[in-house]
């Protein structure tokens, strides 16, 4: 076999390393496990295509995760079954801290719920939502850093997320009374 | 000198707060205010477990025969370059 070239080999140490994070993303867009495996393999044919356009240093991360992003809008979004949407309009405004703060106010609750029930409420989340809710709060990128990836302005991305945190915590608010893991809140009189 | 944010405020932050998104006056000014604010004090220990629950899901990793697989048609760009 030829020895690799300083571009395959550079690829490979900057690239290569990010796998996993460009897996997880994929399954948060697509959905789908078989899928994911599609989108991540997409975007690393496409990513090593236009590797001369990456300034080496520069974020490598955010910058396949745009590739993949942008894969996922052009070519999968249509093929994408979405997962039944939240209703926006039925989550209440407030944080959900307040309907609990008396029966659990640290909120072990959430430490009952599985991650797969996390990660299908996450799912459930409308696209554009469940985007910045995952690179900011499952893989732990700064909001710049989001801002970057998604091409978005910065107000964008934490207006976003703020909603996105609240959609969230409705729905595993909802799962956890449903599975009695926390009492729900006396109805208001009246 | 009083209180420079208010309760509404500093809830409404905590997030950012908990995640170091913002300029470190205004961190200072929450953190006063969780101080001596016991409510706003639990509520951001309640977000911070939410924030931990997000941080400690889905973990999964990339399959190893997909990352095989890519490797492998690395290589065969590689070789048509």
């Amino acid at each position: 076999m030829a020895e690799p070239s300083a571009a395959v080999r550079s690829f490979d140490a900057e690239a290569l390393p990010h796998l996993d994070a460009l897996y997880r993303v994929a399954l948060r867009l697509t959905a789908d496990p078989t899928q994911a495996e599609d989108l991540v393999q997409d975007t690393m044919l496409k990513a090593y295509r236009s590797w001369r356009q990456y300034r080496p240093g520069t974020n490598a991360k955010g910058w396949l995760l745009t590739i993949l992003r942008n894969t996922f809008i052009n070519d999968y979004r249509r093929r994408k079954i979405e997962p039944i949407a939240m209703d926006l309009e039925a989550v209440e405004p407030h944080a959900l801290f307040r309907a609990v703060e008396e029966v659990d106010p640290e909120g072990t609750f959430f430490s009952r719920i599985v991650d797969e029930k996390v990660l299908e409420a996450v799912d459930a989340l409308p696209p554009e939502f469940r985007e910045v809710l995952v690179l900011s709060d499952v893989e732990g990128m700064s909001y710049a850093e989001i801002a970057e990836t998604l091409e978005l302005p910065l107000g964008t991305v934490k207006s976003r997320l703020f909603r996105a945190r609240r959609l969230l915590q409705a729905r595993l608010y909802a799962y956890a009374v449903e599975m009695g893991y926390i009492k729900p809140r006396e109805s208001r009189d009246g | 000198m009083g209180e420079r944010i208010d309760c509404r405020q500093a809830t409404e932050q905590l997030h950012d707060y908990l995640k170091r998104e913002m300029t470190p006056e205004l961190a200072e000014e929450i953190r006063a205010h969780l101080d001596r604010c016991k409510p706003c004090f639990n509520h951001a220990r309640f977000e911070e477990n939410y924030l931990r629950l997000l941080e400690s899901c889905g973990r999964q990793r990339c399959p190893g025969t997909l990352r095989a697989r890519i490797v492998a048609l690395l290589q065969v760009e590689a070789e048509r370059d």
